[in-house]
């Protein structure tokens, strides 16, 4: 589809809101006692009467979903609500064996909220407007040419909180920074494995353009499941949009999808009667109150989110693109526990930034290079880290041996008992000792008559040049600034 | 005062009606629900005479509240078998429906 001008673009304001549906890492299903994990099981192997919706079964509420829900809460800016029930809500799929799917339409667990992203170094906050548990549906798929279609049971039931958000949100790229955060919050505050692929979290992007105050029909894309496609499907209706608008015709309200191949959204279902879900509270499932007792240890047992974080990487001397990169590497390995560890030392602030440049140059970019194999667990780093740092503050290490050092002894499934040999071992550790430079020295200072007699002149220059000398005949061990003192002191004074 | 209203439904709400229900309803029954349907909700009705701006909606009658379980896995005796021994045809053990989409 052709683009709109820039000039026809401003005209408009877009108008966003993003649902988005997070899946809680519990073990069971959200009203039954059935393991959760669908990935790879075989179909209806994970399924019981409750999500069959036999008659008679009576759902039971998982109480670590609630807890989790709770954890989101707090992760969203805002607190659990004291007092929040369960809706049915109606319609016919035969992926809802009920006929209705149960969700919090009148009460739910989370009211109100905010989320802070930044684009482009804009800060931006968009509010919440609710999150609510619900059971998701079970899967559909069509096999190709049949008349007939197959339906799979196991992930009918699984917890899912869905996040709705104001229409707050104003361009593709804030569109993506929202959905970007969520994932942050979801994976810091440990409610979701937040595994995109694996549709962990799923984004509905509602769009909308007008040009007046009054709000636009807006179109609804489903189930994003990547930061891009969330972009794109709002870039795209943007100018679908403008581009319809501008030609006079008028906006359907309706549900669109999105198609990843061809970079466009499609209508999904023509223009439908408005739907009429019939909700009412669920009968089965009495109210859930949350006791101001639960709601603080749930608080506090929250982990410093990633805004706390960026204040106090910031505080390190970290730039933004540092505290990024830091900020999401944490979430891309579960072994490498950066934070905690930076976490455990951040009353030592040298030590602490330190430890921050050393995960964002040397760890995390020697981790990415696939050629590497880095075999240590995350218990073991701090006691690898203290040793390269008290070696590097007593001139044993040059910051370049100090990164051999750690590269290799990344690889390490063990550490060795002592660091200090082994980096001697490697041939690693500085000398300081000033006997041998002075030795060296003397060697040089022979070899090199010429760069003696310049320096004498007081062209500093062939400074460098000698210590440079030293380095080599010390195959890099020499401590250069140890090494530049003895030779000023042999050759000026 | 409602009681004196007759509602009159349309044969556009009786399809809606049929629609939202999933039943299917032959053009020649319409006209007999219409009647039928009026004076069910002509009898309902008298209920919006009852003043209920002071109260609290009945969502609850057994006054339990947080009914939970724990995370765990429970054995409910039921073998995929005797779970899917009602549906109407399975394949490959998939529930066969009727193609949507």
């Amino acid at each position: 589809m052709a683009k709109v001008s820039q000039d026809i673009r401003d005209k408009y304001t877009v108008t966003i809101g993003i649902e988005c549906h997070v899946q809680l890492k519990t073990y069971t299903k959200l009203f039954a006692g059935v393991s959760n994990d669908a990935r790879g099981a075989a179909p209806n192997t994970l399924i019981s009467h409750i999500c069959l919706g036999l008659p008679g079964a009576l759902p039971v509420v998982n109480a670590h979903a609630i807890e989790l829900a709770s954890r989101a809460a707090f992760a969203l800016k805002s607190t659990p609500s004291t007092f929040s029930t369960f809706d049915r809500k109606h319609y016919f799929y035969p992926d809802l064996p009920m006929g209705y799917q149960i969700t919090q339409f009148y009460d739910p667990i989370v009211v109100g909220g905010k989320v802070h992203t930044n684009v482009d170094g804009t800060p931006h906050i968009v509010s919440i407007t609710r999150a609510h548990l619900e059971a998701d549906a079970g899967k559909n798929t069509h096999p190709a040419g049949a008349d007939y279609s197959l339906v799979d049971l196991n992930r009918a039931g699984t917890p899912l909180l869905e996040i709705v958000s104001d229409p707050d949100i104003h361009s593709p790229a804030e569109a993506r920074a929202y959905a970007h955060e969520l994932f942050l919050l979801m994976k810091y505050a440990d409610v979701s494995d937040a595994d995109l692929f694996h549709g962990n979290m799923r984004f509905d992007v509602n769009v909308s353009v007008s040009t007046t105050d009054e709000l636009g029909t807006r179109t609804e894309t489903k189930n994003l499941n990547s930061f891009k496609s969330v972009e794109k499907a709002a870039e795209y209706e943007i100018n679908r949009q403008i581009a319809l608008l501008e030609k006079g015709v008028k906006i359907d309200q309706e549900t669109r999808g999105w198609d990843d191949g061809s970079q466009k959204t499609t209508s999904q279902r023509g223009k439908e009667q408005a739907h009429d879900y019939r909700y009412m509270p669920d009968p089965d499932l009495p109210p859930i109150e949350l006791s101001d007792d639960f709601i603080a240890r749930v608080k506090e047992t929250l982990p410093m989110m990633p805004d706390e974080w960026r204040a106090t990487l910031a505080g390190l001397g970290l730039d933004a693109s540092q505290i990024s990169v830091l900020l999401e590497a944490e979430v891309d390995n579960s072994n490498v526990e950066y934070l905690l560890i930076l976490k455990n030392n951040l009353s030592n602030k040298n030590y602490a930034k330190q430890l921050a440049n050393w995960f964002v140059n040397i760890e995390i970019p020697y981790r990415r290079d696939e050629a590497n194999n880095p075999r240590i667990l995350a218990p073991q780093k701090p006691k690898l880290y203290k040793a390269v740092y008290d070696m590097v503050e007593a001139n044993k290490l040059s910051s370049t041996s100090a990164r051999n050092l750690i590269q290799l002894l990344l690889d390490h499934e063990e550490l060795p008992d002592n660091i200090e040999q082994y980096a001697t071992d490697q041939g690693l550790v500085q000398v300081s000792n000033t006997d041998e430079l002075e030795k060296i020295a003397d060697t040089v200072i022979e070899d090199n008559s010429q760069a003696v007699a310049d320096i004498k002149s007081g062209e500093m220059k062939a400074l460098g040049f000698l210590v440079g000398q030293m380095m080599k005949l010390s195959k890099g061990k020499a401590n250069p600034s140890i090494a530049q003192e003895i030779l000023k002191n042999k050759i000026l004074s | 005062m409602y009681n004196n209203v007759m509602v009159n439904l349309t044969r556009e709400d009786v399809h809606r009606l049929a629609m939202l229900s999933k039943i299917t309803i032959a053009e020649d029954e319409i006209a007999q629900m219409q009647k039928d349907l009026d004076s069910v909700l002509a009898y309902v009705e008298k209920l919006q005479d009852v003043d209920t701006s002071n109260l609290e909606p009945t969502n609850q009658v057994t006054g339990l509240k947080n009914i939970m379980r724990n995370d765990e896995v429970i054995d409910y005796g039921m073998s995929q078998e005797v779970l899917l021994s009602n549906v109407p045809e399975v394949e490959k053990n998939y529930i066969k429906t009727k193609r949507v989409l």
